[in-house]
């Protein structure tokens, strides 16, 4: 991390977290499963065999077992900010705005969950490229967009009723430009970037709050409220919340957008994108339609 | 009983996440010694601890054995 990145995340508070979670992680851990198993998915489209891999928050090795013989991975390290997460090894304890691992060290690096409450996402996505080997693969998955809004948003409503004050109740999150933006400023070749909305439903909005727990997935917003909240607020807060989305079932949703990257470490016999004005055929002719000049030329302006 | 070993495939590819310099094994104080930062990770159970405020901070002395030694 740079000096002058502003702070936004406790990192010390999340790593608490994840290591509170670590215990009874597998009651929480269907979310990530799923993330988990969408990444996966990814390498079923890419030929190329990834030997040496890296699973960066690895959350006790998920990932491997949904992963199983694809992509040919013959070694896959795993890191995450809790030990109690990281062993069986081969691991480490490791924090993604301080990468340990040495440049062109993976064919292959996953994160799965793992950088929404980093500080430098630049910074991390530049240590990711780093790490890898030429034509080595970045495939990552992260909370953005409107993740928990209506959460937010029913504790906001309730705060400023009971309290008559407002504090910062869910994290600034990345959304899908933004995303695209990094990876590209990040020096990945041939990036991908799309954004899926997954919604959970809950009993109730008490469940939601146990299972973001259960994740580690709670506020670590530096600006955060440190004291806890008051009973009657968070009672409000449930109010408003199933009063505003509860289904006829009676249970509640919870939005979960989740931004998925791709983006491969340059080669040279990687394939290129097209010489400007290069093309042989018109794009008029395969849409059949008649083509009208606008009367620009390109390199006219 | 021995202490559970670091995977020496990890061991080659690890170094110092603030200076990303390479790190001494000091396989008797189950240590990961970044000379530049002047800086000890611990290895706990075999895993590696790369967190720099989990680290030993070395003093003048730490930072000569250990380039003395590796």
């Amino acid at each position: 991390m740079t000096s002058g990145t502003p702070i936004l995340f406790d990192r010390a508070a999340l790593r608490a977290r994840r290591a509170r979670a670590a215990g009874n992680f597998a009651a929480h851990d269907f979310l990530y499963r799923e993330i988990a198993d969408r990444l996966a998915d990814r390498l079923d489209d890419v030929v190329r065999q990834f030997p040496v891999a890296l699973d960066l928050g690895t959350r006790g090795g998920l990932l491997a077992e949904v992963l199983g013989r694809r992509g040919g991975i013959e070694t896959l390290v795993r890191m995450d900010l809790a030990p109690g997460f990281v062993s069986p090894g081969p691991g480490v304890v490791g924090d993604e705005e301080f990468l340990p691992f040495a440049a062109a060290s993976f064919d292959l690096v996953f994160s799965v969950l793992g950088l929404h409450w980093v500080n430098d996402l630049p910074g991390a996505l530049l240590q990711i490229n780093r790490a890898l080997r030429p034509d080595g693969l970045f495939v990552g998955a992260f909370f953005g967009g409107a993740t928990l809004m209506e959460l937010s948003d029913a504790l906001r409503r309730a705060e400023s009723e009971i309290e008559g004050a407002l504090s910062p109740r869910t994290a600034p999150l990345a959304d899908l430009r933004d995303a695209a933006g990094l990876m590209q400023r990040a020096g990945f070749a041939l990036p991908v970037v799309d954004c899926e909305t997954v919604t959970v439903t809950y009993a109730d909005p008490f469940a939601l709050m146990r299972d973001l727990r259960g994740m580690a997935e709670t506020n670590v917003g530096a600006a955060r409220r440190r004291s806890f909240s008051r009973r009657a607020t968070l009672f409000r807060a449930a109010e408003i919340y199933m009063a505003e989305h509860a289904g006829p079932d009676g249970r509640i949703p919870a939005t979960f957008d989740v931004i998925t990257v791709m983006g491969w470490h340059p080669a040279a016999n990687q394939q290129q994108p097209a010489r400007r004005g290069s093309a042989n055929a018109r794009l008029a002719d395969a849409l059949d339609a008649i083509e009208h000049s606008t009367g620009e030329k390109p390199g006219s302006h | 009983m021995a202490e559970p070993s670091v995977d020496p495939k990890l061991l080659e590819i690890l170094v110092c996440p603030l200076t990303k310099g390479p790190l001494t094994y000091d396989r008797a104080a189950q240590e990961l010694i970044s000379p530049r930062a002047r800086l000890a990770y611990p290895i706990r159970d075999g895993i590696p601890i790369m967190l720099i405020d989990e680290a030993r901070a070395l003093d003048d002395d730490g930072v000569a054995a250990s380039t003395s030694a590796g």
